[in-house]
């Protein structure tokens, strides 16, 4: 089966370089090992949470980092366009310019954000509190989320919380089981008459505040329930994430994925690819584990695996290896130079990856490979936590490779 | 590559708990009184391994459908673990209407020979009071029965002049197109004819043994199981793939004989697949060629059965339908329909089985296709009852489109 | 905790494990009127720190038959006191083809006098009974090893010492002995959570510090000289075998696999530290790749099986001079009398042995304290149930008497015992699951929390298993931090907490952080570090 290109990873990375291609008329297929890490998003993705304007912060980069690769001009031309290229799939983003807004965490953290999605509970780059009092709701009995937590943070900065606990009898019967009172389950529950019920408990407690604040548990498969509450209510909503499973992730992996299918783009989930097809340096065609003998071909590859969550990389007690294709890879050698004892420090091994050349070609044994090119997560050389910067390195590495194989250069 | 490094044999470990299948799997969204993927499978399977004791009986609800090992990122074979939980801890014994279900040979012969009349019955009143007893949901209606065997009709008509073509495939025509719906093997004969291939039969075909798994009769599938096994190790021999137009039976003969019954099938698992695969195989290598009638119209919606998700291999009927120039093709989204085999024949489990389906239903009557395509006869039942919509396999599809006088011409 | 100068006590035991907890206990059984202190938490020591095996004493027969004989009277007594901390697995002494046969016969015979029953199998029999053992096998014997959990039987000693009187203090640091001329009248203490100073006095002071008795000996003037003995142990992701298994042949490292509750260890290491180092036991490379190398050889499937942390104890044991390794000396109990050794009176210290001879320790110290006090009442600590090990209510059918809601249930009740009645589960949210890994409910959290001095996530996981399973805390911790939050009204703390218990469960898992372990620990950074921001909290501290 031929395509123009494969992308193997379906999360962000895949997604977003799949959708660029495809929407450039490039045939793509995309292999997916199983659901992405976008099943944990936040609801903002981050560019580089180094303070000052993204132009000074940027520059702050160590060399190795994929932005300082691209160049910092290159880096943010293609920023600029990330909005527009999600509302192409529906996907509302809000965002500065030139400088990090904030998000709310579910720990009542102000953390340094670049594009967060629409609804979701944020502050403008100048840390002024949108809000003098709010109500803070939850579900009852819903673990993954704490509003006391959240309290205590916004209490911080100055905003009076009055805490609210939904009492929906529709989730008793989902409280029966011991595990399942999870964001996704609860989001499936507020629906239909449950949002009317919910509008006016909350239309009620919430009368005087400014912004009533819920969890994540809203709107799972689209939007809509979550616009229909807020269409039945005076007072502004804004959510904030919670424990996995997320919400508003798995809502923009479908999203994402619905407009790649809608362009043409094929996409294999739960297949692993498991032998490449090589001549010379060159990747011909992929096989995978559930079609065999049946080989993938395509002009470029881009592998978008992730990192050690994703099993993008792996490692064994003496090495860390590249998955799919046995890629060179950026790893200190010695195991106890891999960790650092306090895990809120940097962790070493958080920039392991693939390595790659200038144009983010992955090598072999040293030999670059001409048609295979690397992009987010998998990639070598940053530490997405600390530098804040995961996202953004997976949407704009995708961008850039996917701007490379369109326009060959 | 894909070396895996501390994995137990226990394939649990892998899990780190992102709880990602619990998202996907169908039952879990309407009925909670099931533990959920994470906790049935690999949470479970730790405790049960402590001790048999934290076995729980609601592990029957889940439906096998494997959804939750297609999302989950850790390649944790979270449903094989549950139904192998359930094989070897279960201590509630299967009943008459496990009985009834899961014997589907049995029945099925029994029910031909008296087809007229089992079809009027299965639709009476006093009958469906008589299932409702046996615990099988009165809601439900039987496929009914073909008053000729798939396998008479091709010893009688098709099997002599099957002896022209030089290349050959072996077809595992499973229960359903022998008792239920001869028309859809006898399009795959036609279609396999018409590319050039003669089609042999197994000498015992038995049931795949899918529904014995699913309810309990370990010992009996495995004795199908081994007898299939060997049968089609006879056909890959003789240098042929064993076709089935059936994602389950594919699916069940590929992985769970391996998996969940623990028999190697190695040597011939790459040998058995779906039909849909091994045509697209064939027009892709440039082997072999459809003509297809001019005056062909449908729109068509393809339905992803479960174990089609899991195979992976909806790509191949799709490419297949979507070469058919008359055809207006609609992908649904690939969601359980609830049947789950014999799983939403049971009453206790009917109520959830619509719901599970209930928003695959709504697409589909939103659509209004001319026709559903499906490779699952389950699937078919549930959709066709559940929305009355027809629903036909790829195959019967290609079959009814094909210019078969031009493709026997262009695969000479 | 309000500082209270009239307070006096009979006996004050320093020392949360499971010798100062059991001591409390015979004390306050036989009337004394008792203090128990602990620095942080209880088993935060060696007793928290080792294979959680309970010995037979086949180990010890051909090397110290004394430790041996101890060993099995008391594992006969902890099975009837202590049932719902017993697990009755049996053991295995198996001989591998590098190993001498003609052992086994020596073997045998030390049990035998030291009275533990040691049957000779088949290999092929013992392949049966537990089928991870190696297959290489040439010679088994079958002994009444069991696993005991040393966290419950702990636990189990101080609430029966606080049902008959006596009171509790955690994080409460001795900080000096007070003294009126010669004798030791009372302690300092100060609070290890908020640094406040406190006094407590009593007629009698009993030292069951374990490794850190020899400072507490120290400050009342006396010389205890310990020998600090590493033990590093790895904890494997699920029960690899139901039955312990040992090498037969004499003591060396990494020759004990042994299963306890939903996880195997295998263990240990043994080299000497010093004394500077035994706050803070690090566990190297070369001990784990020692460890995993000699494990394989009990059951090769660990060579695939998922680790999930490793960590080390120090033994407390009494030193001698001769012995580089700390592998010969008697596991004996040292009772001393430093009114008769020392010239120093008050002052008791109860020191040696183990944790399966915590209980005679304690009737030793006991017996002592009693003279000591003119109390002449014997012991009864071997004949008195442990609460939660009383009768075991009917067993149930399988997976029937609990279902779904009932999970966690049952899994609680083989963590309290029959004090697993105290659990509330009237409340349409006391039944969902905190720890999914662990089956920990809500009801079980809010009952530690009221009942069992917890009052921080590591307080909890030693109470309930909280964050020791297959995720280390992933979804729990921040689940359970949100319940603490609730109890003690202070978020902030309990978030704080939060990271410090982060940082422990990390200190375990960097050591084997490769494969699972790894993907799990990138996981959960992502998750507390990159959604949830805890890294605000950090205090730079590790959870005790």
């Amino acid at each position: 089966m031929k395509f123009d290109s494969i992308i193997i990873g379906g999360g962000l990375t895949g997604l977003v370089a799949g959708i660029s291609l495809q929407s450039k008329g490039k045939k793509c297929l995309i292999v997916s090992a199983g659901q992405s890490a976008l099943h944990f998003f936040s609801g903002s993705f981050e560019l580089c949470s180094a303070p000052g304007d993204y132009e000074d912060a940027l520059a702050t980069l160590p060399s190795s980092h994929p932005y300082s690769r691209m160049g910092v001009a290159r880096t943010l031309e293609l920023a600029s366009g990330v909005k527009d290229f999600f509302l192409s799939s529906s996907i509302k983003l809000s965002g500065e310019d030139k400088r990090n807004h904030f998000r709310i965490t579910p720990m009542g953290v102000l953390k340094p954000a670049w594009l967060t999605l629409d609804g979701y509970a944020s502050v403008p780059s100048d840390r002024k509190m949108p809000w003098k009092k709010v109500l803070v709701a939850n579900v009852g009995g819903f673990l993954d989320f704490h509003s006391d937590f959240l309290m205590a943070g916004l209490e911080k900065e100055g905003v009076e919380c009055i805490p609210y606990i939904i009492n929906i009898p529709e989730l008793d019967r989902l409280r029966t089981n011991p595990t399942e009172m999870r964001s996704t389950n609860i989001a499936r529950a507020l629906t239909g008459n449950v949002l009317c019920e919910l509008a006016s408990q909350l239309s009620k407690a919430g009368a005087g505040c400014d912004a009533i604040l819920l969890p994540a548990v809203l709107g799972l498969n689209d939007p809509e329930n979550a616009n229909s509450l807020k269409a039945r209510m005076d007072i502004p909503v804004e959510f904030v994430a919670t424990l996995p499973p997320s919400v508003p992730g798995i809502r923009t992996q479908l999203m994402l994925k619905a407009h790649f299918q809608s362009l043409g783009g094929t996409f294999l989930m739960g297949d692993t690819v498991n032998e490449g097809v090589f001549e010379g340096n060159q990747l011909k065609g992929i096989k995978t584990v559930n079609h065999a003998d049946m080989v993938f071909q395509a002009d470029n590859f881009i592998l978008a695996t992730g990192s050690f969550f994703s099993r993008g990389i792996k490692a064994s007690s003496t090495e860390v290896f590249e998955s799919v294709f046995g890629l060179d890879v950026d790893y200190t050698e010695e195991r106890p130079q891999w960790y650092s004892p306090d895990v809120f420090e940097k962790q070493p091994y958080m920039e392991f990856g693939v390595r790659t050349d200038d144009k983010f070609r992955v090598s072999r044994d040293g030999n670059v490979l001409s048609n295979v090119y690397a992009a987010g997560s998998v990639l070598s050389g940053f530490n997405g936590l600390k530098d804040g910067c995961g996202a953004g390195v997976s949407i704009l590495t995708a961008l850039d490779v996917a701007d490379r194989i369109a326009n060959g250069f | 590559m894909n070396k895996e490094i501390n994995t137990s044999e226990n394939n649990f470990e892998q899990c780190i708990k992102c709880t990602v299948c619990t998202v996907y799997c169908p039952v879990m969204a309407v009925n909670p009184d099931y533990p959920g993927p994470k906790q049935a499978g690999p949470d479970g399977e730790r405790y049960r391994l402590k001790d048999p004791e934290f076995f729980d009986e609601a592990l029957k609800y889940c439906m096998n459908c494997k959804r939750c090992e297609v999302a989950c990122p850790s390649n944790v074979k979270i449903g094989d673990i549950i139904q192998k939980a359930r094989l070897q801890y279960s201590s509630k014994k299967p009943g008459l209407r496990e009985f009834a279900l899961s014997n589907t040979d049995l029945m099925g012969t029994v029910a031909t020979a008296f087809a007229p009349v089992v079809n009027g019955t299965l639709k009476l009143g006093a009958v469906k009071s008589v299932m409702d007893v046996m615990g099988i949901d009165k809601h439900r209606t039987f496929p009914s029965y073909s008053g000729e065997k798939f396998v008479t009709w091709f010893k009688k008509h098709a099997q002599a002049s099957q002896q022209q073509y030089s290349r050959f495939v072996t077809y595992f025509h499973g229960c359903y197109a022998n008792y239920n719906y001869p028309k859809l093997a006898k399009d795959f004969v036609k279609l396999l004819n018409a590319l050039g291939y003669g089609v042999h039969l197994m000498d015992k075909e038995k049931c795949c043994g899918v529904a014995l798994i699913s309810n309990g009769f370990k010992k009996k599938a495995m004795k199908q199981a081994e007898s299939n096994l060997s049968q089609i190790r006879g056909a890959v021999g003789a240098g042929e793939a064993v076709l089935a137009t059936s994602s389950t039976c594919s699916f069940t003969i590929r992985d769970e004989y391996e998996h969940i019954l623990g028999l190697d099938n190695s040597d011939v698992r790459d040998s058995v697949m779906l039909a849909t695969r091994f045509i697209f195989k064939l027009i892709d290598s440039g082997q072999a060629r459809l003509v297809f009638r001019s005056d062909f119209r449908k729109r068509i919606a393809y339905h992803t059965p479960c174990h089609m998700e899991k195979l992976g291999w909806s790509i191949y009927s799709v490419s297949l339908l979507k070469m058919i120039p008359g055809v207006e093709f609609f992908m649904l989204d690939s969601q359980c329909c609830g049947i789950a085999g014999t799983y939403g024949f049971k009453k206790e489990n009917y109520p959830y089985s619509q719901k599970i389906g209930d928003s695959l239903f709504r697409q589909i009557s939103a659509l209004s296709p001319d026709v559903v395509a499906t490779d699952c006869e389950t699937c078919k039942w549930q959709i066709e009852m559940s929305t009355g919509f027809s629903v036909e396999n790829p195959i019967s599809i290609l079959a009814d489109a094909l210019d078969v006088e031009e493709t026997i011409k262009a695969n000479k | 905790m309000k500082q209270d100068k009239g307070t006096h006590y009979d006996v004050i035991v320093i020392g949360g494990g499971i010798t100062g907890a059991g001591t409390a206990r015979d004390c306050s059984m036989r009337g004394l009127k008792t203090l128990l202190l602990e620095r942080f938490d209880f088993t935060a020591g060696a007793t928290g720190r080792n294979h959680g095996l309970l010995h037979s004493g086949a180990r010890y027969a051909v090397t110290d038959q004394e430790s041996a004989t101890e060993c099995i009277k008391e594992n006969m007594i902890l099975r009837k006191i202590a049932s719902h901390c017993v697990e009755e697995t049996d053991g295995l002494f198996i001989t591998l083809p590098e190993d001498d046969l003609a052992f086994q016969s020596t073997f045998v015979a030390s049990c035998q006098k030291a009275g533990i029953r040691a049957d000779v199998i088949d290999p092929k029999e013992a392949i049966l009974l537990e089928p991870s053992v190696n297959p290489d096998l040439i010679g088994a014997v079958r002994v009444p090893d069991g696993a005991v959990d040393p966290f419950r039987l702990t636990i189990a000693n101080v609430v029966d010492a606080r049902m008959h009187g006596a009171d509790i203090l955690t994080y409460h640091e001795v900080t000096n002995l007070i003294k009126d001329g010669d004798r030791v009248v009372g302690v300092e203490l100060v609070n290890t959570n908020d640094g406040s100073r406190c006094q407590r006095y009593a007629d009698l002071v009993i030292n069951a510090g374990g490794i850190w008795g020899h400072k507490i000996a120290a400050m009342a003037g006396a010389t205890v000289n310990m020998f600090p003995a590493k033990g590093a142990l790895l904890i494997f992701g699920h029960r690899v075998n139901n039955i312990v298994i040992n090498r037969c042949r004499k003591p060396a490292d990494a020759d004990i696999l042994v299963p306890g509750d939903t996880i195997s260890l295998i263990g240990t290491t043994s080299s000497r530290v010093p004394y500077d180092q035994i706050d803070d036991m690090k566990v190297t490379p070369q001990e784990v790749d020692l460890l995993l190398r000699e494990g394989q050889k009990l059951a090769p499937s660990l060579a695939t099986t998922r680790i999930l942390r490793a960590y080390a104890g120090v033994r407390p044991l009494v030193a001698a001079d001769n012995d580089p390794s700390g592998r010969s000396i008697s596991r004996g109990i040292v009772c001393l009398d430093h009114e008769t050794r020392d010239g120093i009176p008050g002052f008791i210290t109860i020191t040696g042995g183990k944790l399966m001879t915590y209980r005679l320790m304690a009737e030793w110290a006991t017996d002592l304290a009693c003279k000591k006090l003119g109390k002449n009442v014997p012991c009864t600590t071997a004949q008195t149930c442990l609460p939660g090990s009383g009768e075991e209510p009917k067993k149930k059918a399988s997976g029937k008497t609990f279902g779904i809601s009932g999970l966690g249930k049952r899994a609680a009740r083989g963590r309290h015992g029959t004090l697993s009645s105290k659990i509330e589960n009237s409340d349409k949210f006391n039944s969902s699951l905190v720890c999914e890994c662990e089956e920990v409910s809500v009801g079980e959290v809010n009952y530690a929390i009221k009942e069992l001095d917890t009052y921080n996530l590591i307080n909890l996981r030693r109470r309930t298993r909280v964050g020791m399973g297959t995720c280390q805390g992933e979804l729990c911790a921040c689940r359970a931090a949100g319940l603490l939050a609730k109890a003690s009204g202070c978020a902030v703390k309990a978030e704080e907490d939060l990271a410090k218990f982060m940082n422990e469960r990390w200190k375990g898992m960097y050591p084997v952080a490769w494969g699972e372990t790894l993907c799990e620990a990138q996981f959960t950074s992502w998750i507390y570090e990159g959604v949830c921001g805890l890294d605000a909290f950090h205090t730079g501290k590790t959870a005790k």
